[in-house]
């Protein structure tokens, strides 16, 4: 810490106080090569800094955090810290997200890209209001076009804010399926489809239906 | 809900109002844009709407809440017709399937697929509920500079793109495949009025030897003097033949 102060008093910051810097001016994370570029630090050099500045802004002793999300680094307030944060900036969280719009987030991350016909398909519903509503929300993007289908429709993507939102990484942070979904309850769904189409159909109305 | 003393007191249904993705504002305000096709009933998220009624409005001791009971029947009936809309919206093929040429549902191996892809959706979801509302407390800096006059650098090539982009002209669809309109809907006003004066006329034979592009101006042609009640257009069923009849 002395050796710190000594560098910036001598005016010549160390690798975390650059980085450190660059991350306090980005209100978006900042990717390890812009950093790289902005600091002109060797890659090592920046990594063992990152690493020093997780350990200086962890949660336990810091107001701020340093956050790996969205494929870069940025830096944010202590969660623990909400309360306070919203009081001083007099705002309100944004209104929680619906269960519709969580189902419709988590259909594009898994499946998609995919249209919104896709979408609606996975559901059983029609799900373009909610799309509407996270492509407003800047959650989706129209990342490209299905050109196999005819029209070509536009592909829903999930954007850098979801995984902001999601405090992701990237896509590949998310669990599988497979680990989210218990096996036994996929088998429990076979069984009661399996057992219902075998079980005669009532005809309603007394018709051949 | 009025009875027989009245307006009850205490919160009526009229006061409901809730907050989705599709419609914000009075409960009463979603079921007229419902009955009236301006929201697809798709897109209401029943359950949802049930948690907010019953959110809105906790059970309370007999007597503390005067007309809850009138209230909580009100919004059962509405909710029930809600329910059925839906379903029947779902269900599509319900009604129809006492018909003859009645569509087939899907496989049961289909069925399963669906729902077995539905479930892993749902738990997905359920996971990332958890996951965005656990990282909603993060507040990032806001120490967004704006940029000095004349110090931004700017590469010429993203000057460029952007410029590109900014007076780019889409490309208008050409109209080669459509060929030369060679007949006016004057002219085939005219065929039509000729032909009335010998009675009601079938559409069908008007235009038996005429091209697509006559065919459709000799429709245009029609539906003008149906608009202007020189002719009446009956077809006893959506797609059944057209019959022309000279005004009664």
């Amino acid at each position: 810490m002395s050796v710190r102060r000594d560098n910036l008093e001598q005016g010549t910051p160390d690798a975390a106080a650059l980085i450190e810097a660059v991350l306090l001016v980005s209100p978006r994370p900042v990717t390890l090569p812009a950093l790289l570029s902005a600091t002109a630090l060797p890659e090592s050099e920046a990594r063992a800094a990152l690493e020093a500045l997780g350990a200086r802004y962890s949660s336990e002793s810091s107001g701020i955090v340093l956050r790996e999300v969205a494929g870069g680094y940025q830096l944010a307030t202590n969660p623990s810290c909400e309360a306070a944060v919203e009081r001083f900036r007099e705002e309100a969280r944004p209104a929680p997200l619906s269960g519709a719009a969580h189902e419709v987030l988590s259909c594009v991350l898994y499946l998609g890209p995919l249209t919104r016909a896709g979408v609606n398909a996975a559901r059983g519903v029609n799900s373009d209001a909610v799309v509407r509503n996270l492509l407003d929300r800047n959650l989706l993007i129209e990342a490209g076009r299905d050109q196999t289908k005819p029209g070509a429709p536009a592909l829903l993507d999930v954007t850098e804010d979801f995984l902001l939102a999601a405090g992701a990484r990237s896509r590949d942070d998310f669990p599988a399926l497979a680990e989210i979904v218990d096996e036994a309850e996929i088998s429990r769904v076979r069984e009661r489809v399996s057992g219902a189409a075998e079980r005669p159909v009532e005809a309603p109305h007394g018709g051949d239906g | 809900m009025n009875t027989e003393k009245g307006e009850p007191k205490g919160r009526t249904l009229a006061s409901f109002t809730i907050e989705l993705d599709v419609y914000s504002g009075p409960y009463e305000g979603l079921l007229a844009l419902i009955l009236k096709d301006e929201l697809e009933i798709f897109e209401v998220p029943l359950r949802e709407l049930v948690s907010l009624y019953r959110n809105a409005n906790p059970p309370a001791p007999p007597g503390e809440a005067p007309g809850a009971l009138e209230r909580d029947t009100d919004f059962v009936d509405s909710a029930t017709s809600l329910i059925l809309l839906k379903g029947r919206a779902l269900a599509p093929y319900s009604a129809e399937a006492e018909g003859e040429d009645a569509e087939e549902g899907p496989s049961p191996e289909d069925l399963e697929e669906r729902l077995v892809t539905y479930l892993k959706i749902k738990r997905g979801a359920e996971a990332l509920r958890e996951r965005i509302s656990g990282n909603a407390a993060y507040y990032p800096s806001v120490h967004a500079l704006h940029p000095r006059p004349g110090r931004l650098r700017i590469s010429p090539n993203r000057l460029a793109t952007a410029a590109r982009r900014a007076f780019l002209r889409t490309a208008e669809p050409g109209v080669g495949h459509l060929g030369t309109v060679t007949v006016t809907v004057g002219e085939l006003v005219a065929l039509i009025r000729s032909a009335l004066v010998r009675g009601p006329v079938s559409f069908e034979d008007l235009v038996r030897d005429m091209d697509r592009l006559r065919s459709a101006v000799a429709f245009a042609a029609a539906l003008s003097l149906a608009a202007q009640g020189r002719l009446t257009l009956t077809q006893p069923e959506p797609f059944g033949p057209l019959t022309l009849e000279p005004p009664k």
